[in-house]
């Protein structure tokens, strides 16, 4: 019997999708600690930090508009479920999170939906999560987005229902326009 | 003018012998706005000598709720191996829960009791520590059961409502809002006299 027939049967891991864009992301390298279409495995107890701060943050953009540490991403189980859920953090005095059409103030937190824009200053990131089984492991994927995500008044939620918030398909009739991996 | 920190008086009490567990303990640990993780572990900012705590066992995370001006906490359980009972609930893995002006903490039978002092700072907050040689929580681990007398111990199936039952009030999803600080809700929550021992605190330091 091979030793693939033998192994334990792969776990799957929960995935944040990351489509990003930046208006400048050409001629400043903002971007250019980031390894696009990577996927990079994390610790599922670990606090991902986004800013300007190389040394704090998990992932940097070289811009001095950025916060040291901009906003954070952690991992979370709900209480009695088995689902792993994210939750995002400003940690920016200086600039509002915009998450969706809410808006989040310094130190202010929410879960995030699984599927959402987000945005501070000329920053634009979709965010899509893919449920997975490991609750060791997360992974998040970059993807560089050449054209904006949003445009303005592009991005018009739904109004929220009252028994709670979007669902995950809410956002498809806004798609953002996203360029493919081959025509970059 | 500098704003006061916030203080967390937190009081611990383990059952080995002359508290070794609590020797890394320093009387107050000024924190920044990250989770403050507490374990066994090199990285732990509270360090407690128990071989079977996790390295890192929880963390205590300083938030703002949306129109706040005071630091809301909340307790995640780290452990893959060991639960965290908080107000009489039981945290899992990556379970969080809301940390009200008073709270009962147990975990790898140590007994810890939280008690939130609001400051309008929002830099840093303050952990200042009391050692207690005895009990701070009479029947830790039975306040579940006090709970959810007559309700089958089974928990709420997958998806089947991310908030909990009306009578665990303490529990909040991290943006769902808070029933503020001490609500009327939680204060009747509270355990009888009895069963918290308050500590006697030292007179209040001089913070920031």
């Amino acid at each position: 019997m091979s030793g693939f027939e033998d192994a334990d049967t792969e776990e799957t891991v929960t995935c944040l999708q990351m489509t990003v864009y930046h208006p400048g992301y050409q001629r400043s390298g903002i971007f250019q600690s980031i390894r696009f279409f990577n996927r990079e495995k994390l610790s599922s107890s670990e606090v991902v930090k986004f800013g300007r701060n190389s040394n704090t943050c998990h992932y940097t953009f070289q811009d001095k508009q950025v916060s040291r540490v901009q906003f954070s991403l952690q991992l979370f189980k709900k209480f009695g479920s088995s689902v792993l859920s994210f939750e995002i953090k400003n940690m920016s005095k200086k600039a509002n999170l915009i998450v969706d059409n809410k808006e989040l103030g310094y130190l202010n937190k929410m879960d995030l939906p699984y599927k959402c824009m987000v945005r501070f200053g000329d920053y634009q990131f979709l965010i899509e999560k893919e449920d997975g089984e490991s609750l060791e492991f997360f992974e998040i994927q970059f993807t560089l987005s050449t054209q904006p995500l949003l445009q303005e008044n592009n991005w018009l939620p739904e109004p929220i229902p009252e028994c709670g918030g979007y669902s995950s398909s809410s956002t498809q009739n806004n798609s953002p326009v996203e360029m493919g991996e081959n025509e970059w | 003018m500098e704003k006061p920190l916030t203080v967390l008086r937190v009081s611990l009490h383990h059952p080995t012998p002359g508290l070794a567990a609590f020797a890394n303990v320093p009387q107050r640990l000024q924190h920044d706005t990250s989770p403050l993780l507490v374990g066994r572990g090199p990285d732990a900012h509270l360090r407690l000598e128990l071989p079977h705590l996790s390295r890192r066992h929880l963390s205590l995370e300083p938030y703002l709720e949306k129109g706040s001006a005071l630091l809301t906490f909340s307790l995640k359980a780290l452990s893959r191996k060991s639960c965290v009972w908080v107000n009489g609930l039981t945290l899992r893995f990556l379970e969080q829960v809301t940390l009200s002006t008073v709270n009962r903490v147990t975990f790898s039978g140590i007994q810890m009791v939280v008690h939130i002092e609001g400051g309008t700072s929002l830099e840093a907050f303050v952990c200042c520590f009391h050692l207690s040689p005895s009990p701070l929580i009479d029947r830790p681990q039975a306040e579940e059961t006090d709970e959810w007398e007559g309700v089958p111990q089974e928990r709420p199936p997958p998806a089947s409502g991310q908030q909990a039952p009306g009578h665990l009030g303490f529990l909040h999803g991290p943006s769902q809002p808070s029933p503020g600080r001490a609500t009327e809700t939680q204060l009747q929550r509270e355990p009888p006299d009895s069963a918290l021992h308050q500590p006697r605190w030292p007179p209040r330091a001089s913070l920031g």
